[in-house]
């Protein structure tokens, strides 16, 4: 039995579309099976609201009389990028206040924009013979600005490692606060609910595929930076960070519950951004993987106080991570999440209300993303 | 009401006579959070205390009276706007004061615990958490 794109847009269209999150199908399957579970379901949406680092905002703030070519811009003396059209920047997430290494940065900057609130621009220039002006202060807000689309590179990370530390004093990273000795490891993925956890080899995820994001729409775009597929599986999954996403959304229609800017002591700022992705039941194949649940789905716990090379310790479900402990050799380690799993929750039952209510009907991806792609790591050479 | 004292006390006042004034002469209810006591019987520890209010204050004062070091400890609050229930809190606190509901999946936080040590603190990425009197 299988379902085309199309029909399934007809019961949406209809009100007729059947609708169940990635956590209430494995149930479902579990009981009737995948070709019983297949006839019956339409839709399975994922959801994920985690530390999204590579992500940021275009912005055309229009044109001033007499107008400026920005080249050193400042928003709420965040420093964005002054490296495109004259009053178009890029507001990259981790961005900070010069002289600055955390605090209020690009992502708070973005989430007040999306919160309606004024936010300072003070912006300067050379001054060219057709933009005269040099230097320009003024107060900005989302709804008086040109265009405001968050364009991330990489976001939705296809599982990702959990991080402990073996040394003897505390250590601050993007994976949290890491305490001496072992006494608490972290991991950062929604799981089960996980968009690229439930369609994992991107049978239906492609460019143009139509999501959830903070709250809006938004689109699929390209293979996220770092993408790669190169890695071990097991139960059908990556055990690590493999693939990911490059995504796009208008900000207008977000909400800034959930896209939150993070200030990450000891590392810096980064975003935490709401994504949530429908998946297509074409097949009984496919919800059979959307059935797949956090006993089966496997992460590497690794030494983050190493500098270099750090080899897999052990291997934890995300079941056994969400129990708030783990064992590792005779030793108890207590486990934190970093990704919001009732957040994650929210998102994919947002997303599955939209489509019963007939709002959200699904793209089919006008190109598939590559099946075989290795990274490349940075080379020091001398020329 | 209930309110956390920090007493300190050296082996002129032993530990357990603190107990003893607050349990008889103040009909407190105390209950230990966290006791260190050295090797030459001094020491801290930090009591959490249920009562009525005045009681409360008549026993900060009598226990100062009585030579001990008492101040009253702050308990962390959080500001449940701010949270986005990422849950690195968790792994962090010593006591346990956070925890993830089983159904619904939020971070729980029970203050009542508190020993404010501070250690959640910084680990919360958007500043939820500040410890208050
Ligand atoms: S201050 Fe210390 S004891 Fe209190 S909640 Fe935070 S980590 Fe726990
Ligand atoms: S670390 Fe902060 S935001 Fe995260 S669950 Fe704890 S209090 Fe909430």
């Amino acid at each position: 039995m299988s379902k085309t794109y199309e029909q399934i847009n007809e019961r949406i269209r209809s009100g007729k579309a059947v609708v169940y999150t990635a956590e209430e199908v494995i149930d479902l399957v579990r009981e009737k099976g995948a070709d019983k579970a297949a006839e019956e379901v339409d839709v399975v949406t994922t959801g994920t609201f985690g530390a999204m680092c590579s992500s940021g905002a275009f912005v055309n703030f229009g044109h001033a009389s007499p107008a400026i070519r920005m080249t050193d811009i400042r928003l709420n003396d965040v420093q964005v990028d002054g490296g495109l059209a004259a009053v178009d920047t890029y507001i990259g997430a981790t961005a900070t206040v010069p002289g600055q290494k955390a605090g209020y940065g690009g992502a708070h900057v973005i989430e007040d924009l999306i919160a309606h609130k004024k936010i300072h621009l003070h912006a300067s220039g050379p001054g060219t013979d057709c933009y005269v002006r040099k230097e320009i202060d003024t107060w900005i807000t989302i709804d008086d600005i040109n265009d405001a689309y968050l364009y991330n590179p990489r976001n939705c990370y296809q599982n990702y490692g959990v991080a402990t530390n073996t040394s003897d004093r505390t250590i601050y990273t993007y994976m949290g606060k890491l305490m001496p000795r072992m006494k608490n490891a972290s991991y950062s993925s929604a799981g089960q609910l996980s968009p690229l956890l439930n369609d994992p080899h991107l049978e239906t995820i492609g460019m143009g595929t139509k999501i959830f994001l903070g709250g809006g729409e938004g689109y699929v775009t390209w293979p996220g930076t770092q993408y790669k597929t190169n890695v071990e599986e097991v139960n059908g999954v990556p055990v690590g960070g493999s693939r990911t996403l490059a995504l796009i959304g208008d900000m207008r229609q977000m909400d800034a519950k959930f896209i939150r800017g993070l200030d990450i002591t000891g590392y810096g700022v980064s975003m935490a951004v709401g994504v949530g992705i429908p998946i297509p039941v074409l097949n009984k194949d496919i919800i059979q993987r959307c059935a797949i649940s956090d006993e089966e789905i496997f992460s590497d716990m690794v030494d983050y106080s190493q500098p270099v090379d750090r080899p897999a310790m052990a291997r934890y479900s995300y079941a056994q991570l969400r129990t708030g402990k783990v064992e590792y050799n005779g030793k108890t380690i207590r486990t934190s999440s970093l990704s919001s799993y009732s957040g994650a929750r929210k998102v994919a039952s947002i997303l599955k209300d939209w489509i019963e209510h007939k709002e959200f009907t699904l793209n089919q991806p006008v190109m598939t993303f590559p099946k075989d792609v290795k990274l490349n790591k940075l080379q020091e050479r001398g020329c | 009401m209930d309110k956390k004292f920090k007493i300190e006390f050296d082996e002129a006042n032993v530990q357990d006579s603190v107990s003893y004034i607050l349990v008889t002469e103040f009909d407190l209810k105390p209950n230990v959070l966290k006791a260190e006591i050295s090797g030459d019987g001094s020491g801290v520890m930090i009591l959490a205390l249920e009562g009525e209010e005045a009681k409360l204050e008549a026993a900060e004062k009598r226990l100062k009276e009585a030579g001990f070091n008492v101040s009253i400890t702050k308990r962390i609050e959080r500001d449940e706007d701010l949270c986005w229930d990422c849950g690195a809190c968790v792994s962090i606190c010593p006591v346990f004061c956070f925890s993830h509901d089983k159904d619904t999946m939020k971070v729980m936080l029970d203050n009542s615990k508190c020993i404010a040590c501070s250690s959640c603190v910084n680990a919360c990425s958007v500043h939820a958490l500040s410890l208050h009197l």
